[in-house]
């Protein structure tokens, strides 16, 4: 091969690779609900075209993308969109300033601990109409939208009290990665990762982990988020090198650590450590197919819907959770054909974008309605908390589901 | 490890017919797509055969167009083939949302441009475009919605036309999946039904932008038909198509329903050959690279924007596999003197040569790849725009490749 012969490749972000076909106009779901943003055609590649270093960005409608990526997996060209989307709405913040809410909001790492803690005092607190109606007025944080409660003792505590299988020196390991949102506010979803890894076989280990810094990346904040990023890959690398696998639950965190860390952010060792994470229903999947372990569950009488988050999408892994659900006896689980929850992990707090945020969710719950399901399934934790305020049905993780499905109880 | 029996590369309509057609016939199958494909692109109705003049029989217009040209895709399954597999994809809409020809053979429908294009399947809501004329006829578009000027469409069919502003402040603007989404609700169609019948003047038929719905589409034309008292359809339009997505939603939900794995947003950027079989395809999904293997694979990868061919200034080529392109022997020869002609541009004829079984073969005839087979517009010796043959073509390579590779 000869350097002359070689075209050189245009970089990732030229907007020119877009042809103008409109896919990803059949799949936005802000552009579905509301005329105000103009879809990912005009706002990624199209827009992009007029937008400048050394220009200040006049395009304010750019907050309005919630970042679900949807219109990178449907698009025929391969062009990064909601990439695109992203470094034009951090232009956008950079230039506007970003309010004291999302300074607040993104930092769950550094007070989901505290407010745990204090669980018994924050979580009443929380739910006070007085302290909504203020946080909704100072802070434009919703009050409709109800806020997660804390818990305690958190999954971490959890994790280093509990008393691990007596076997468990002879067992291979494999490292967990909960997420700030299993640590401090659904502790069980941690558990029931903890218990089904054993129950196929392993010893679980938690590395030390801090925040992905997925919420500082949803309000384009490349340099929070690459601070977090860089943390990350310190503390897990190691793990990684020892040569075991980490898994994830929550897959806004696993798209993260998997694809943001370089595909946004360009970090050193981001590569390697892509490698060597998981989506945990993904791995256990991989287990069952191979026949390596295969392990059985015991009769389900229930009718389930599974519904697929964006980021699991975007992580194009299939619908691992599902096949797994599908491993247990009498279970009748269908997936919900609807695309997105609306909710776009903080984006449905926020005061002036509540509105998408339920629309969005509307087509979901119909959906759900006309299914008449008795519990609802799902990989992310803003879809869990989005689809139980639309419908108020039960709904879970899928390693909550298998957990309590196991034929021995974990 | 080969966790599939069939991985499917490509997800328009002829790897969505291939990988629904494995799956019926019991497979473990992977569907890759780098996009969604051309489903939500042009997906409307299903053309097979447009040279065949309206109202006349297909089977015999087809059968005499594959005596007259041996090497198109159809003369690999003969009408009998085509027509099986036309079956089994009308069996896939059921009532009242269903695809069939309006009365014998092909059929005029009105385009977004206006003008007149044959036919063979109608969705349910297109039957009334068929055989319109211009004064039974009124064209209906609305006021702010760029992707279908229906004053356009009415000067090109002489007919009367009419742009209303939606019945909600604020609508103007909206994209078309906004608006069909808008037609799934009941308050919206009966407000729409009555804003179109105070501007009706006697006409028995209303064309429509064809977003009459995604998830009711049906329902909504009976709730307009209801309040206008005239037969409604839709007019397809500029992309993204609304009816192409309910045939992708269709498809998915099936294929899912029945244990397909879905792979959507990545390319295939390599293949493992060994001794003429393709033992892995690698999909790259940056940074990481992944490696899917089967025991038969299909390659419905499409033409020059689904990526299935790439050309540089001098050639075309097939990317995944390397497989030999028929082609104009030079670039000067890709392109006719003037862009619009009546005869199709040498290009266009351009794509993968392949045996009865649909597996690629050389310019000498020998099959290179055993496990391999081609489907849909990726294929050789035909035209699809100008013959209008796209949909046929889709479905009986697709249905044809799926069943030579389970049964063979």
């Amino acid at each position: 091969m000869t350097a002359t012969t070689e075209t050189p490749k245009p970089p990732r972000t030229i907007p020119d690779v877009c042809v103008r076909c409109a896919t990803c106009m059949a799949v936005c779901p802000v552009a579905r609900v509301t005329p105000r943003f103009p879809g990912p055609k005009q706002a990624g590649p199209g827009a992009q075209r007029f937008r400048s270093a050394s220009v200040a960005s006049v395009d304010d409608w750019i907050e309005l993308c919630t970042g679900c990526r949807l219109c990178d997996t449907v698009c025929p060209a391969g062009v990064p969109i909601s990439e695109l989307n992203l470094m034009a709405k951090a232009k956008y913040l950079d230039e506007r300033g970003r309010t004291l809410r999302d300074l607040l909001l993104v930092r769950s790492d550094l007070f989901g601990e505290l407010a745990a803690r204090f669980s018994k005092i924050v979580n009443p607190v929380l739910k006070n109409r007085v302290v909504r109606r203020l946080l909704d007025a100072i802070l434009k944080i919703d009050r409709r939208r109800d806020l997660p409660a804390y818990q305690y003792p958190t999954f971490r505590q959890w994790f280093r009290t509990r008393t691990a299988p007596a076997d468990a020196a002879g067992r291979p390991e494999i490292a967990y990665f909960y997420g700030c949102f299993t640590n401090t506010n659904e502790v069980d979803v941690g558990k029931a990762a903890v218990q089904v890894l054993e129950a196929y076989g392993f010893a679980v280990t938690v590395p030390t982990q801090r925040c992905c810094g997925m919420p500082r990346l949803g309000v384009g904040d490349l340099k929070g988020a690459g601070e977090m990023g860089r943390r990350n890959i310190d503390l897990l690398l190691p793990t990684v090198r020892r040569g075991l696998d980490i898994v994830f639950s929550s897959t806004s965190c696993g798209l993260m650590l998997r694809h943001e860390y370089s595909a946004a952010l360009a970090l050193p060792g981001a590569e390697e450590l892509a490698g060597g994470i998981f989506d945990i229903c993904e791995y256990l999947l991989g287990l069952q197919r191979e026949g390596e372990t295969a392990i059985r569950f015991r009769p389900v009488l229930r009718k389930a819907a599974y519904f697929a988050p964006c980021h699991l999408q975007a992580l194009n892994i299939g619908l691992p959770a599902l096949e797994l659900l599908r491993l247990i006896p009498e279970l009748d689980v269908h997936p919900v054909e609807a695309e997105c929850c609306g909710l776009g992990g903080l984006y449905g707090f926020k005061k002036e974008k509540f509105s998408i945020a339920e629309e969005i969710g509307r087509d979901l719950a119909r959906e759900i309605a006309r299914m008449k399901p008795d519990i609802i399934i799902t990989d992310c934790e803003g879809c869990r908390m989005q689809i139980h305020r639309l419908t108020g049905l039960e709904v879970v993780h899928p390693l909550q589901f298998l957990r309590d499905a196991l034929a021995s109880p974990a | 490890m080969k966790n599939w029996d069939l991985i499917v590369i490509g997800m328009g309509l002829a790897g969505l017919t291939a990988a629904r057609t494995a799956v019926e016939m019991g497979a473990k199958v992977l569907v890759v797509g780098r996009g969604i494909g051309s489903l939500a692109l042009f997906g409307n109705t299903i053309d097979v055969l447009g040279t065949v003049p309206p109202a006349t029989d297909l089977a015999g217009g087809v059968t005499n167009w594959i005596a007259a040209h041996p090497d198109h895709p159809y003369a690999r399954m003969g009408w009998k083939g085509i027509e099986a597999s036309l079956r089994a994809f009308c069996e896939l809409f059921p009532a009242p949302y269903a695809f069939a020809p309006d009365g014998e053979g092909n059929s005029l429908v009105p385009t977004g441009a206006g003008t007149l294009r044959p036919t063979y399947l109608l969705p349910a809501t297109m039957v009334a475009g068929a055989r319109i004329t211009a004064k039974e006829t009124l064209i209906v578009g609305f006021k702010g919605f760029k992707d279908f000027q229906g004053d356009t469409v009415s000067l090109h069919l002489q007919c009367r036309g009419v742009t209303l502003p939606l019945p909600r402040y604020g609508l103007e603007g909206l994209t078309a999946l906004a608006l069909a989404r808008l037609m799934d609700g009941v308050p919206f169609r009966e407000r729409l039904g009555e804003a179109i019948r105070r501007q009706t003047a006697g006409e028995s038929r209303i064309g429509l932008p064809a977003i009459l719905g995604i998830k009711d589409p049906a329902g909504a034309m009976r709730t307009l038909e209801e309040v206008t008292g005239a037969r409604v359809f839709e007019i397809p339009m500029l992309p993204p198509s609304i009816p192409g997505m309910r045939i992708f939603h269709r498809f998915r939900g099936l294929l899912i329903a029945k244990g397909a794995t879905f792979l959507l947003g990545n390319p295939v950027t390599g293949a493992e050959v060994r001794q003429n079989r393709c033992e892995g395809i690698t999909l790259q999904n940056p940074p990481l690279e992944r490696v899917c293997r089967a025991e038969n694979y299909i390659l419905a990868s499409g033409r020059f924007l689904g990526g299935g061919l790439v050309s540089d200034m001098d050639r075309i080529s097939e990317p995944i596999f390397g497989l030999p392109v028929l082609q104009p022997a030079s670039r000067g020869d890709w392109f006719g003197e003037r862009f619009f002609e009546a005869q199709a541009h040498p290009i266009h004829r351009a794509g993968l040569l392949t045996d009865r079984g649909l597996r690629p073969v050389d310019a000498g005839g020998r099959v290179l790849l055993k496990n391999v087979r081609a489907a849909g517009s990726i294929l050789a010796n035909h035209q699809a725009i100008e013959e209008h043959s796209r949909e046929g073509i889709d479905i009986a390579t697709g249905f044809h490749a799926a069943r030579e590779a389970l049964l063979s």
